[in-house]
């Protein structure tokens, strides 16, 4: 089956050629299948929102290629657009619209037309269990529910192909299980979703595959059902620095390295 | 087409929900009335002397209505420049400081569309300020000048003509510095050119050759710098200046199209 999301030999350099340049990813490569939920994890600082920025079409890689939906993100073409959903750091939210208001524009943007916008938005709303704050404006939700209201904005034209950036950060237990089933709902609806995220307890329920990143790549694949994630992880980001610090010119990869 | 329909939509309801554009507006709308009106009675009632009275001297003679409307033209053309710049280096500016500009990756609503809507929305608000700030003089010229049992004449709406075009102009030349806040993605940076140009004009004024210079010519238009300047500027200076605004346009939707690292 082709890949909805792809990310296939990666490589980026914050700086060029410049003194002082900082590579941040280094042949980082991944796949998701629709209908597939994949999890990336990696400790601070080793390209996981690089990469995310690279499959968004927001960074243009040093080499490497990205395609979202068989498409350069970077150029993505309206059908497309129309299928395509992410947040990456800041959502698509203005601070001065409500809740309601905010889902409407994105709903919009992404190519939702007249009284479906309506539909989506309400739909949404119940979905997220946005309705309290339906009338707030964006600027006074809490943390958690203006991150709520961010992953709705990705998810109001029900896309085909979801990128998500620790989407459940700021949530509270509540909030991380409307997400989780969220995400499960919209890969059971066929989307592909790559997630990235610290918290291994929560990829682990969340996602079909664990993909470790580490220097910049993608230096293995964990079982989500596996007992030991954690210590599985730790092994993996200890044999990519040990197997770096042996190979001439690893040094200047930024890996995170686990003591 | 149906691309900047939805994105001017979009951006018209931001813009109006915008704490710059609620600060803006009145400031923008009653301080032209308040200053051309006030200035005007200031300089006749002969209460400020020195460098003061030197300074209002133009504005302590002549007919009452036009001299209302001279000076609301001069107060517009550089309160419009200096309102519109603000407003830009917001909207522009601001999304790309904050990283919010990345969510504009990856829309079915392209964002070149998406810059020229915002442009356009800024343009239009700016110009509803300036008919508005015009209309709004225009009304308190003739309540004072039929208190006085002076005349409105042709030459007063001569000059309101004048003052909405002087406007119009000024509004235009906000727009490149959309294209500065994308380049330097910083509201105070574009601020800060936004004030390097007026300094500039200052400076090219002073030097003569202010006619040509489209920052300078809304202002010397409306007299600013004397009958003489005024007449200096012709239907070509005013043609160039009418002109930034579509090439400032087009910068800054070639830009947001070319964006990356957002």
């Amino acid at each position: 089956m082709d890949s909805a999301l792809l990310l296939d030999d990666v490589h980026h350099v914050f700086g060029g050629h410049r003194r002082g340049a900082r590579p941040a990813l280094s042949g980082l490569s991944l796949a998701v299948a629709p209908g597939e939920v994949v999890a990336m994890i990696g400790l601070n600082g080793t390209g996981k929102t690089t990469a995310l920025r690279v499959l968004t079409g927001r960074l243009r890689p040093t080499a490497g290629s990205a395609r979202v939906l068989g498409n350069d993100p970077a150029r993505l073409p309206v059908g497309a657009a129309r299928r395509f959903g992410h947040v990456v750091g800041a959502a698509l939210v203005d601070p001065a619209l409500t809740v309601t208001e905010n889902l409407r524009v994105a709903a919009e943007l992404h190519g939702v037309a007249g009284a479906a916008a309506g539909g989506a938005t309400s739909a949404v709303i119940e979905r997220l269990d946005l309705l309290p704050w339906a009338h707030t404006r964006a600027r006074a939700l809490s943390l958690g529910n203006a991150q709520r209201l961010g992953v709705a904005c990705a998810v109001v034209h029900s896309p085909a192909a979801l990128v998500l950036d620790e989407p459940t950060s700021a949530l509270d237990p509540r909030g991380v299980v409307l997400v989780r089933e969220l995400v499960r709902e919209r890969a059971a609806a066929g989307a592909a979703v790559l997630v990235s995220s610290h918290h291994l307890d929560e990829v682990a329920r969340v996602a079909d595959r664990v993909l470790a990143v580490h220097g910049g790549r993608v230096v293995g694949s964990l079982d989500p059902g596996g007992a030991a994630l954690e210590r599985n992880f730790f092994d993996l980001v200890l044999a990519a620095d040990t197997a770096g610090a042996r190979s001439p010119g690893a040094a200047s990869m930024p890996t995170g390295r686990v003591a | 087409m149906t691309g900047l329909r939805i994105a001017l939509r979009v951006e018209a309801m931001a813009w109006r929900r915008s704490t710059v554009q609620h600060l803006a507006t009145p400031l923008l709308v009653l301080l032209v009335p308040l200053a051309s009106v006030g200035l005007t009675a200031l300089a006749r009632s002969g209460a400020v002397g020195g460098a003061g009275a030197a300074k209002l001297a133009d504005y302590a003679t002549g007919d009452l209505a036009t001299t209302h409307l001279v000076l609301a033209g001069q107060v517009l053309s550089v309160a419009v420049l200096i309102a519109g710049g603000f407003a830009v280096a917001a909207t522009f500016g601001q999304p790309l400081a904050d990283g919010r500009a990345g969510a504009y990756f990856g829309l079915a609503t392209p964002r070149g569309t998406l810059a020229l809507a915002r442009g356009l929305v800024l343009l239009g608000w700016v110009a509803a300020c300036v008919v508005a700030a015009v209309a709004l003089t225009v009304g308190a010229s003739a309540a004072v000048a039929a208190t006085a049992s002076t005349p409105f004449g042709p030459t007063a709406w001569a000059a309101a003509g004048r003052a909405l075009v002087a406007g119009l102009l000024a509004a235009g030349l906000a727009l490149p510095f959309a294209a500065v806040a994308t380049a330097t993605r910083s509201p105070l940076a574009t601020v800060g050119a936004l004030i390097g140009v007026v300094a500039l004009t200052q400076v090219v004024v002073l030097v003569g050759a202010g006619a040509w210079f489209p920052y300078a010519v809304p202002s010397l238009w409306t007299g600013t710098g004397g009958p003489e300047a005024a007449a200096d500027v012709g239907g070509a200076a005013l043609a160039i200046t009418a002109a930034v605004a579509p090439v400032g346009a087009a910068l800054v939707v070639v830009q947001w199209r070319r964006l990356t690292d957002v």
